[in-house]
């Protein structure tokens, strides 16, 4: 974090110490509370929503589950704060867990239903397990009691801001890790997250997990606010308040969360009063029209983009004076925000002024950590974790079989990789070299075949075992973590050398700080290697097509593999670039690291490859030297057809 | 007949294609050759509409087509039987063919004979006939490939599109679908034919284009580029 | 026995109401991939336009109405929530504006029709008729016999017109149906405007049968979610058999442990499905190529 960003941080946390003496009213002491416990759960959410990219319906019940767990143990034992508290985090993070199984074969659409029948079935079971919860008559808890003092509102508004900083804290650290980079991988790319041994189901219930105990500590600090607690606050309503709070504030940040609780939980008072509501619409049509006839006349916008928001604000405006009651209308505005924000402010109000200042001051913005670490030569290469013991051949691949309905992708293939060696794998188009790779890599089980790899037997692995086995990839269609630089996507890539626990991670251990150090040195190192060293810190899709794919390679050459397979490394690359690039596998081949390679630019293949497969129909068809392959009749047949149809 | 000029294309922020210009004329049968990766399918996606050029000029008939949407340029009169041959697994032979002739049916096209034509096609292709009420998805390959040229043929179309017929083929079929092609161009049709089988390719064609790294590097007569060896360099690289 | 006979009887009858709104979910997946999470809404709506009609005319005039109004519906849906979503390839975009339309239509109709559940007056005699010894109202014959005929119809139109050919078409290959001229947009503008007639449709003949509120179409469109996973969102058979699943799951539940927990089987049942076998019990598993 940047000087500027720690010291507006303790400005805001002065701030917020001090408001209750400025403001004295309790309905104001009341209503910030509620921010910052919202914030708190908010915060959480943004992990799941914003880091992971998951919509979740279910966090208005993790919510409750929190708080009802410090209302049932509150009132069945009379349990103490300092005991209900902690118990609400475990309890919920545990529901939180139960909550991600279905995670793990789901995603999208499937698990937002997930969630929101998650979040159906809990209302139910508080409402109908009356002999725990009281059911819908709610249950009563007091302040808590510390050392016989009465915990007053004011004193309350002070433990949920010291709670909410602790968040904040947390969350912040967490993120900034390299937990946070899987999280935002496994959103950005799934399969490359595999392939780097970030497993990607692992993860998601990790993160939903992480969500649902902070969830918990909010619901938890919900309780004692409110003093009393019913079944019908947990609802669709509430979830549908925290998504629009987070896309609104902005996901992936900390300041949007506490933004969003702001809005939301000062919205329902504008609501209320009517007068303020019509000033309020009035002021943003105002403002609409006059920007929109700005952008008009100075021709920045077309006609057609601005008339619909113009004639929403205008519409919003005039609404506010044919209703007398707005409170009875407020799901159709916030329904009417999301679609807003949805639409016109995709990375939410912090987002948008970022963007603002991004224009202006260009230099105050850093979407990402800069790290200007300077690699050298000698961290680029590392020891395997599994050093290669075996000899001869480092992977045999025998009889392979996929199919893909009715069509034999692969039939009975064989390949030997030579340890050591480069392998080249041609082919027409369709002839299954990808198709190999994926089943090399455990992305696709074969139907048939067995993989042995380093004297194991892999067949059947998942991809991100077979990663931490020692086998890396680059993919033919670019899969790299796009929102994130070029030098975190290296860093994903060393994910396996972070073998620090997520309390290293909070407290910033010597441990922590050691792996993250040494981390950085070797990323940079890898990206001096491929010659990014300059755009460490440009976001991967913001490079040009060729860059990429190198940046492709640093990042498999991060997980220290025995194996590397290049998918197309030469495509959309340069003359130039292409003779970069083949010194640069023959250096990775220098230390040891044996590669395939598949590639069209065939005098790629013909100059630095030890060894050829050629594959047609799914099927071998020759085997050899470059330059026997290249005067192998068959293979000419394949490639120019002959005169096989003459 | 069809024009392109000067057509720049990619996928995303990807360029695929720098610039290339073919031309096919009224009746001719036009050949782009080259290597995977070289850019064919994207061109042939370009000018039926499937992605959007970034730059450049296409016209059919005259007419200006660059960038409309593929159902717009199909009703224009162009057939596209796509690259991995893309049949509607779920239909059977005889709908698969007649939703070839979906803007007849409809509206856009003259309607003609339909039926009459659904009879060519399956003189055309006696083996279809056998299938016609199987689902297109329990086709073999060569037969699902029949399927996609049928169904194109169906449009009645001005210029007919074929991307990689022979892909994914054996050579006995491969043979059989040379032999329709010749067939289709004995009836006048015009064509832009992509394939990887360079050799097959030239002997259909009136004319050639080799394609390489998105750009046209060799041109000309379908017959001085069969024995041009910049031609064989294109694919396998030049000799060692 | 008899009594579970009994149970079974009605569930068939809630089970098909909740195979037709699938249904529904069905249509908009097969040719866009995307899901309308205000399906049940648009049943409530169509609920309560219907009660309203039925005020001023014969319950058989008000249906074509209804169906109209759906259809008209769906067409909103799509252009304001899932067209402009598809063109960015968004899937959280579309999935957070059907959900905000969807807040927005039931809040609309709590306002126009006010927060109380009403009874919806039944077009045919509410005294059961009896088959030995088991009671079943007209009223249940009627859904059964309503959902069929709408899958049956949709069933017909895609296999004998062309443009239901277009439609299927549409579901297998979207690229290449726009190749045979086929206007792409338009079948997802047309799936969804059938998708929410289809789901009008249910919510007027459910009506009868349950109270018609403003609230109503939130569990039904979750419940009918579920019948579609667990039927698996590519198979036809498998609405009509998953609903009767959950209807006679329910019926039972609700009888023999307590009506309040009537939900939680068909809930738990869609989180144990998406856990076990994503592509429903008669779905077809794909392998997704990379």
């Amino acid at each position: 974090m940047s000087a500027a960003k720690i010291i507006s941080a303790i400005l805001a946390i002065v701030l917020a110490a001090l408001l209750p003496t400025i403001w004295p009213n309790p309905y104001y002491i009341h209503l910030m509370v509620v921010i910052g416990i919202y914030a708190i759960l908010l915060l959480g959410l943004d992990i799941v929503v914003g880091y992971v990219g998951e919509v979740s319906l279910g966090h208005a019940a993790l919510f409750g589950i929190g708080a009802y767990t410090v209302g049932v143990l509150n009132w069945q034992f009379g349990a103490h704060f300092l005991l209900t508290i902690p118990a609400s985090i475990a309890v919920t993070a545990l529901f939180g867990a139960i909550l991600a199984l279905p995670a793990l074969r789901v995603n999208g659409p499937y698990l937002a239903m997930v969630t929101l029948a998650f979040g159906t079935i809990i209302q139910i079971l508080i409402n109908e397990m009356t002999f725990v919860t009281n059911g819908p008559l709610g249950l009563k808890i007091r302040k808590p009691v510390f050392f016989d003092y009465h915990v007053t509102g004011t004193d309350y508004y002070y433990i949920v801001l010291v709670a909410l900083v602790a968040t904040l804290f947390v969350v912040q650290r967490i993120l900034k890790s390299h937990l946070g980079r899987a999280f935002e991988a496994l959103h950005d790319s799934p399969i490359a997250s595999d392939c780097m041994g970030v497993s990607v189901y692992g993860y998601k219930v990790y993160a939903f997990v992480l969500s649902a105990a902070i969830a918990g500590l909010a619901g938890g600090l919900f309780t004692y606010s409110e003093e009393y607690i019913s079944p019908n606050t947990y609802n669709f309503e509430l979830t549908i308040l925290f998504l629009l709070a987070v896309i609104m504030g902005g996901r992936k940040t900390r300041s949007g969360s506490v933004l969003g609780a702001i809005i939301i939980v000062m919205l329902p008072n504008v609501l209320s009063d009517i007068e303020l509501f019509r000033k309020i619409a009035t002021g943003i049509a105002v403002v609409t029209v006059a920007y929109s006839v700005y952008a008009l006349a100075t021709r920045q916008r077309t006609l057609k983009q601005v008339a619909l928001p113009v004639l929403a604000t205008i519409a919003l405006a005039v609404s506010g004076y044919m209703m007398d009651n707005i409170t009875d209308h407020r799901l159709t505005i916030f329904g009417a925000m999301i679609l807003f924000v949805v639409y016109y402010l995709p990375n939410g109000l912090m987002g948008f002024l970022r963007s603002i200042v991004q224009k202006y001051r260009p230099q105050w913005i850093h979407r990402h950590e800069v790290i200007l670490e300077h690699g050298d030569k000698h961290h680029v290469w590392s020891v395997p974790d599994h050093p290669v013991t075996a000899r001869g051949h480092l992977l045999e691949a025998r009889n392979i079989t996929m199919q893909f309905g009715g069509l034999k992708a692969l039939n009975e293939v064989n390949l030997d990789i030579a340890k050591g060696s480069v392998h080249g794998l041609i082919g027409p188009n369709g002839s299954g070299k990808s198709t190999m790779m994926n089943v090399l890599t455990g992305i696709y089980k074969p139907a048939a075949g067995e993989i042995e790899f380093n004297r194991k037997h892999i067949t059947g692995a998942t991809p991100s075992s077979i990663a931490g086995e020692g086998i890396a990839r680059t993919f033919q269609n670019v899969q790299l973590f796009g929102e994130m630089t070029a030098i975190e996507n290296v860093l994903v890539g060393l994910h396996h050398t972070f073998k620090h626990s997520l309390i290293d991670v909070v407290f910033h251990t010597p441990r922590c700080k050691k792996e993250k150090n040494a981390a950085y040195l070797r990323a940079a190192s890898l990206l001096q290697f491929v010659g990014l060293a300059d755009l460490a810190n440009e976001e991967a899709r913001n490079l040009p097509y060729g860059k990429q794919r190198l940046l492709e390679i640093a990042r498999a050459l991060a997980l220290n593999p025995s194996l590397l397979l290049l998918d197309e490394p030469a495509a959309g690359l340069t003359a130039p670039d292409i003779k970069e690039l083949m010194a640069m596998i023959n250096k990775v081949r220098g230390h040891g690291i044996t590669v395939i390679l598949i590639e069209h630019h065939m005098d790629v293949v013909m100059s630095i490859c030890d060894k050829v497969t050629v594959l047609d129909f799914g099927q071998k068809i020759a085997e050899g030297t470059p330059a026997q392959v290249q005067s192998d009749e068959k293979v000419i047949e394949a490639y120019l057809g002959g005169s096989a149809a003459a | 007949m069809l024009q392109i000029q000067n057509l720049h294309a990619g996928y995303g922020k990807v360029e695929v294609l720098h610039g290339i210009s073919v031309e096919v004329p009224q009746g001719k049968v036009v050949t782009l050759i080259g290597s995977n990766g070289a850019g064919k399918t994207t061109t042939m996606r370009s000018v039926s509409g499937m992605i959007r050029p970034m730059s450049g000029n296409i016209t059919l008939n005259g007419k200006n087509i660059t960038g409309l949407a593929s159902n717009k340029i199909t009703r224009a009169g162009l057939a596209h039987s796509p690259e991995g041959r893309r049949v509607f697994s779920t239909l059977s032979v005889t709908d698969n063919l007649l939703l070839g002739a979906f803007p007849r049916l409809t509206f856009g096209r003259e309607r003609g004979d339909v039926q009459g034509d659904l009879k060519r096609v399956f003189d055309l292709f006696p083996r279809l006939k056998e299938r016609e009420a199987q689902l297109a998805g329990t086709l073999s390959g060569g037969e699902q490939q029949m399927l996609a040229m049928g169904r194109a043929l169906m449009l009645n179309p001005d210029v007919l599109l074929l991307d990689e017929p022979s892909m994914g083929l054996a050579p006995l079929l491969v043979k059989e679908v040379f032999r329709i092609i010749r067939e289709l161009k004995a009836r006048g049709i015009t064509m832009l034919l992509v394939e990887q089988f360079a050799a097959a390719a030239l002997d259909v064609a009136d004319y050639g284009y080799v394609l390489e790294n998105g750009r046209i590097s060799v041109h000309g007569p379908a017959e001085q580029l069969k024995n041009d060896p910049a031609v064989k360099a294109a694919y396998l690289g030049a000799a060692h | 026995m008899e009594i579970f006979a009994q149970l079974i009887l009605s569930g068939i009858a809630l089970g098909m109401i909740y195979g037709l709104i699938a249904f529904g979910y069905q249509l908009t997946f097969a040719t866009s991939g995307t899901l309308n999470f205000g399906q049940g809404e648009a049943l409530m709506l169509g609920a309560m336009v219907g009660l309203t009609l039925v005020g001023h005319m014969n319950y058989w005039l008000m249906i074509p109405l209804v169906l109209v109004f759906g259809a008209l519906q769906g067409v909103l849906v799509e252009r304001l929530g899932v067209l402009p979503a598809l063109k960015t390839k968004s899937e959280f975009g579309w999935i957070m504006t059907t959900i905000s339309l969807a807040i927005i239509f039931k809040n609309v109709a709590e306002n126009v029709w006010g927060h109380d559940d009403v009874t919806f007056p039944s077009p045919l005699p509410t005294a059961p008729l009896q088959f030995f010894g088991l009671r079943v109202l007209p009223m249940e014959i009627l859904v059964v016999a309503g959902a069929l005929a709408v899958m049956l119809a949709v069933e017909i139109f895609n296999r004998k017109s062309i443009y239901g050919k277009a439609v299927v078409a549409t579901s297998n290959d979207r690229d290449a149906a726009g190749l045979m001229g086929i206007n792409t947009g338009m079948v997802i503008t047309f799936s969804y405007a059938l998708s929410s007639m289809t789901a009008a449709f249910a919510g007027v003949l459910v009506a009868p049968l349950t109270l018609t509120g403003a609230t109503m179409g939130a569990v039904l469109g979750l419940k009918a979610f579920a019948v579609a996973i667990i039927g698996g969102l590519n198979s036809g058979m498998g609405v009509i058999v998953g609903g009767l699943i959950l209807g006679i799951a329910e019926t039972t539940t609700g009888y023999y442990i307590s009506t309040g927990y009537k939900d939680v089987p068909g809930l738990l049942l869609l989180l144990l499905v998406l856990a076990i076998k994503p592509a429903g019990m008669f779905g077809k598993s794909v392998i997704k190529k990379v």
